[in-house]
């Protein structure tokens, strides 16, 4: 290796041989001797000297690039904060720890028990993190309302629809079938609950054979849901999800059908949605009211049109 | 009513100062800040469950990173397949107020998108090598694949890397410096 480069084909065969080392010459990982036949030739032959200075140059602005990425500042805070939660279990001996495994056993049977009669709750378990947890508010809603709850598959009337829909979401229905391929129907429209919070909901029915469900869901975004501004899309078993927000909302595309489809359907629905949203602010303000006020609602209306 | 645990400043202590090479390394792997802080948490969270099992004295970075791995891999197999949009997919730009940012660091910017092209086994590899700097050995026991393997992997990546930047160099008119057969 330590052949006068370049004088000879046995000298470009050395630099190859040579080039091929020097990473690992860098990184210290070559044996002695292979690092001092490496070091001989360097000092003899310029262009792999150049080329060993290239490649620290690129490592060094690698280095310094990774190193540049921020880092969230709340993230240490929260790290120590999940930490203290998880060592802020009393020790309080045997007694307390014999009763806190089968506290755990029973847990963790009651859990397999609930997951296994919930499919819900099973497809929901396989998503984590903040942001998926974003997701999932939609995600629910679908699984609840549209996939495991027993519902006619007949379109329902759209006055029917308009009136479960209540005032403020009365013309939604219509606007959303607009935008739909042919062979799809908007079949319910409502407002329901899941988890606990208040949903605006279409279920979509339709595509070969009749069998795909389509969700639109909408949904008043809470303390701390975000999704960046950005649109994200998740798939997860046999469900597809786009999630973007609109003015107050998180807004949720979730189908079986396949990831590419889901999306341009978001794409094609989101237009219509934020001028929706924005034109009926007013009257969407009055989203998160209880069930009851809905109702209420609905109620005057069917008496209107009586 | 609950005591602090005898050991926690210690583990913070020992572990915490690793918390930004750790998320850094993760969002690069995953390509995701939002996931990455999540897996940076859950890793935090599994090193103390089983810091009674660490020795004083070994290496602390080592294992946190071995965590790290193992998380991110149980993640890509659980997770939700879970990602942005790109804008150039066709979607929603109409809909959406954000316009791309524009980086402050042209270079680094570039840098980190060829990083960011490398299949997603080599990146492993390339950041661990020459970003946090552990040697192969190290390595071959943070992604449990015989040492052989890391070599190839750390091979190919370079060379994907140098091409990607030789390319983006000669876009830009600025030329090689001469690089030349570089292997």
């Amino acid at each position: 290796m330590n052949t006068a480069p370049h004088a000879s084909n046995e000298g470009d065969a050395a630099c190859q041989t040579l080039r091929g080392h020097l990473d690992s010459y860098l990184s210290r990982e070559l044996p002695e001797e292979t690092s001092r036949e490496v070091q001989r030739h360097l000092e003899i032959c310029p262009r792999c000297a150049a080329e060993l200075a290239t490649r620290a140059r690129i490592r060094t602005q690698l280095q310094a690039a990774v190193h540049a990425t921020p880092v969230p500042g709340g993230l240490e805070a929260r790290v120590r904060r999940s930490m203290r939660g998880e060592v802020s279990r009393p020790r309080t001996g045997l007694w307390a720890v014999a009763a806190a495994a089968a506290v755990i056993v029973c847990v963790a049977v009651v859990s397999f028990l609930r997951v296994t009669a919930n499919p819900e709750e099973a497809i929901l378990r396989k998503t984590s993190g903040r942001l998926a947890a974003v997701l999932n508010v939609g995600l629910r809603d679908h699984l609840r309302c549209a996939v495991f709850r027993k519902y006619s598959k007949q379109p329902l009337a759209a006055r029917q629809m308009a009136a479960d829909l209540g005032p403020g979401f009365a013309d939604l229905a219509p606007l959303v079938q607009a935008k739909l391929p042919g062979n799809f129907r908007v079949i319910q429209g409502h407002h329901c609950e899941a988890g606990g919070r208040h949903y605006t909901h279409l279920i979509i029915s339709g595509g070969a054979g009749g069998g795909r469900i389509v969700s639109l869901v909408l949904t008043r975004r809470q303390s701390g849901e975000s999704l960046s501004g950005g649109i994200h899309q998740a798939g997860v078993d046999r469900f597809q999800v786009v999630a973007f927000e609109s003015h107050d909302y998180l807004a949720y595309v979730i189908s079986d059908l396949d990831a590419q489809q889901n999306l341009q359907w978001a794409a094609n629905l989101a237009p219509t949605l934020r001028g929706y949203l924005a034109a009926h602010a007013g009257r969407a303000a009055r989203w998160g009211r209880p069930p009851h006020s809905t109702y209420f609602a609905q109620l005057c209306q069917v008496l209107y049109w009586s | 009513m609950f005591s602090k645990h005898p050991r926690t400043d210690e583990f913070e202590k020992v572990a915490l100062p690793h918390l930004k090479e750790l998320y850094r390394t993760a969002a690069k792997l995953l390509g995701d800040v939002t996931k990455a802080e999540d897996v940076v948490q859950e890793t935090y969270l599994q090193a103390w469950k089983s810091f009674a099992r660490f020795e004083p004295g070994t290496n602390c970075r080592a294992w946190l990173f071995k965590i790290l791995v193992n998380t991110i891999h149980h993640h890509r197999r659980n997770w939700f397949n879970l990602r942005r949009v790109p804008a150039s997919e066709e979607i929603l730009e109409r809909t959406v107020a954000c316009a791309a940012p524009v980086p402050e660091r042209m270079a680094q910017e570039e840098i980190l998108r060829a990083l960011a092209c490398l299949p997603a086994d080599y990146r492993a590899a390339v950041l661990l090598a020459d970003v946090e700097e552990f040697s192969y050995k190290e390595i071959a026991g943070l992604l449990d694949v015989p040492i052989g393997t890391v070599m190839s992997r750390l091979s190919r990546g370079r060379k994907l890397l140098r091409d990607q930047l030789d390319e983006l160099a000669r876009s830009y008119g600025i030329g090689t410096g001469g690089r030349e057969g570089s292997a």
